[in-house]
């Protein structure tokens, strides 16, 4: 368990490096969220995002980017929010450790 | 950004946005407030159009190593640019040509504007914003 | 000798002005938005060679700004410590930004 010193006021992570999938689970916990095995593949798929982009997805390029990897059906707004309620984009970042999405609307 | 409004046609169209780029990727953070609100633009469905001017073109040099400065790369950030549906890009060709940069890849939807092109971008929008 | 530091863009008027001043028993070091200058096809690299100095730039800055794939074998791209060196090497220091 992280304590709250690593987390910022919104609670997402502060540094990178300290996310693992315990960390995940800590955080998606206190969102309210069991996670299983879709919930990973997203939570991984926002941290290969994150290498290749350096940011975080707001939610038009990670249904996008989710179309492109996943394919067409997991590529779909409703697909993430069935996984991620609320704001998808920025609930899934805050779990796989990302920066807070700068354009989430 | 002024008190920039949609167009006061009442219809659905958005209104055609041109950000203009002049500044190197480091050094300052105007390169990177031009894409921070290239970005916040698209998730208003107004992708904007990106003029890279002058020092603006040194933004799209593949291969930025953020982590050498321990900063993020703002070529990876261009590289989400189509993510965001943003796909009009406009290269200065002179500043190309004055960096030596004739020869660079550039993003495939970029397209490479002399003087009058330039011109011609200018005109062809409702809102102008510089960075 | 003077070691100049050059922190401006290529088409400054500070680049301009370290230029003008540069003599060919001098050190010059590229830093910060000079680093395009290291570019191996840049104009204003054969007006660097022109003044005769020896040629350096900062690897990291190098490196951040995607320079170092393309950069000019007459650019030796050195780190802190060489950062150091070379000022210890130099009675005086200019920097120019």
């Amino acid at each position: 368990m992280l304590g709250a010193d690593a987390f910022d006021t919104e609670g997402f992570l502060r540094h990178l490096k300290d996310w693992s999938p315990a960390v995940a689970e800590q955080i998606a916990s206190d969102e309210g969220i069991a996670l299983d095995e879709a919930h990973w593949e997203i939570i991984y798929l926002l941290r290969d995002y994150y290498t290749e982009f350096d940011s975080s997805p707001a939610m038009r390029p990670l249904v996008k980017y989710c179309a492109a990897k996943l394919g067409a059906d997991k590529g779909k707004s409703m697909y993430l929010l069935s996984l991620f309620p609320g704001s998808p984009a920025r609930l899934g970042s805050k779990i796989a450790g990302l920066p807070k999405p700068e354009n989430c609307l | 950004m002024a008190s920039d409004t949609p167009k006061a046609s009442g219809q659905a169209e958005p209104p055609r946005l041109l950000l203009v780029t002049r500044s190197p990727p480091y050094g300052s953070s105007l390169a990177r407030s031009a894409l921070d609100t290239a970005l916040a633009a698209a998730a208003f469905d107004m992708a904007p159009a990106l003029l890279f001017l002058d020092h603006g073109v040194l933004q799209l040099l593949p291969q930025q190593e953020g982590a050498a400065s321990e900063t993020r790369s703002h070529g990876k950030v261009l590289d989400s640019l189509p993510l965001y549906d943003i796909d009009r890009i406009y290269v200065d060709a002179a500043a190309l040509l004055h960096f030596g940069l004739q020869d660079m890849p550039l993003p495939a939807a970029a397209e490479v504007v002399d003087s009058t092109g330039i011109r011609a971008l200018l005109e062809g929008c409702d809102h102008i914003l510089s960075f | 000798m003077i070691l100049h530091t050059l922190n401006a863009s290529p088409g400054s008027t500070a680049f301009d002005h370290c230029l003008a001043q540069v003599a060919a028993d001098d050190g010059l070091l590229l830093m910060g938005n000079a680093v395009y200058a290291a570019l191996a096809n840049a104009p204003a690299l054969a007006r660097l060679r022109a003044t005769g100095a020896r040629l350096h730039v900062l690897e990291d800055d190098a490196r951040t700004a995607g320079v170092t794939p393309q950069m000019s074998e007459d650019v030796l791209a050195i780190d802190f410590d060489a950062f150091v060196a070379l000022s210890e090497q130099h009675a005086r220091q200019v920097a120019w930004f």
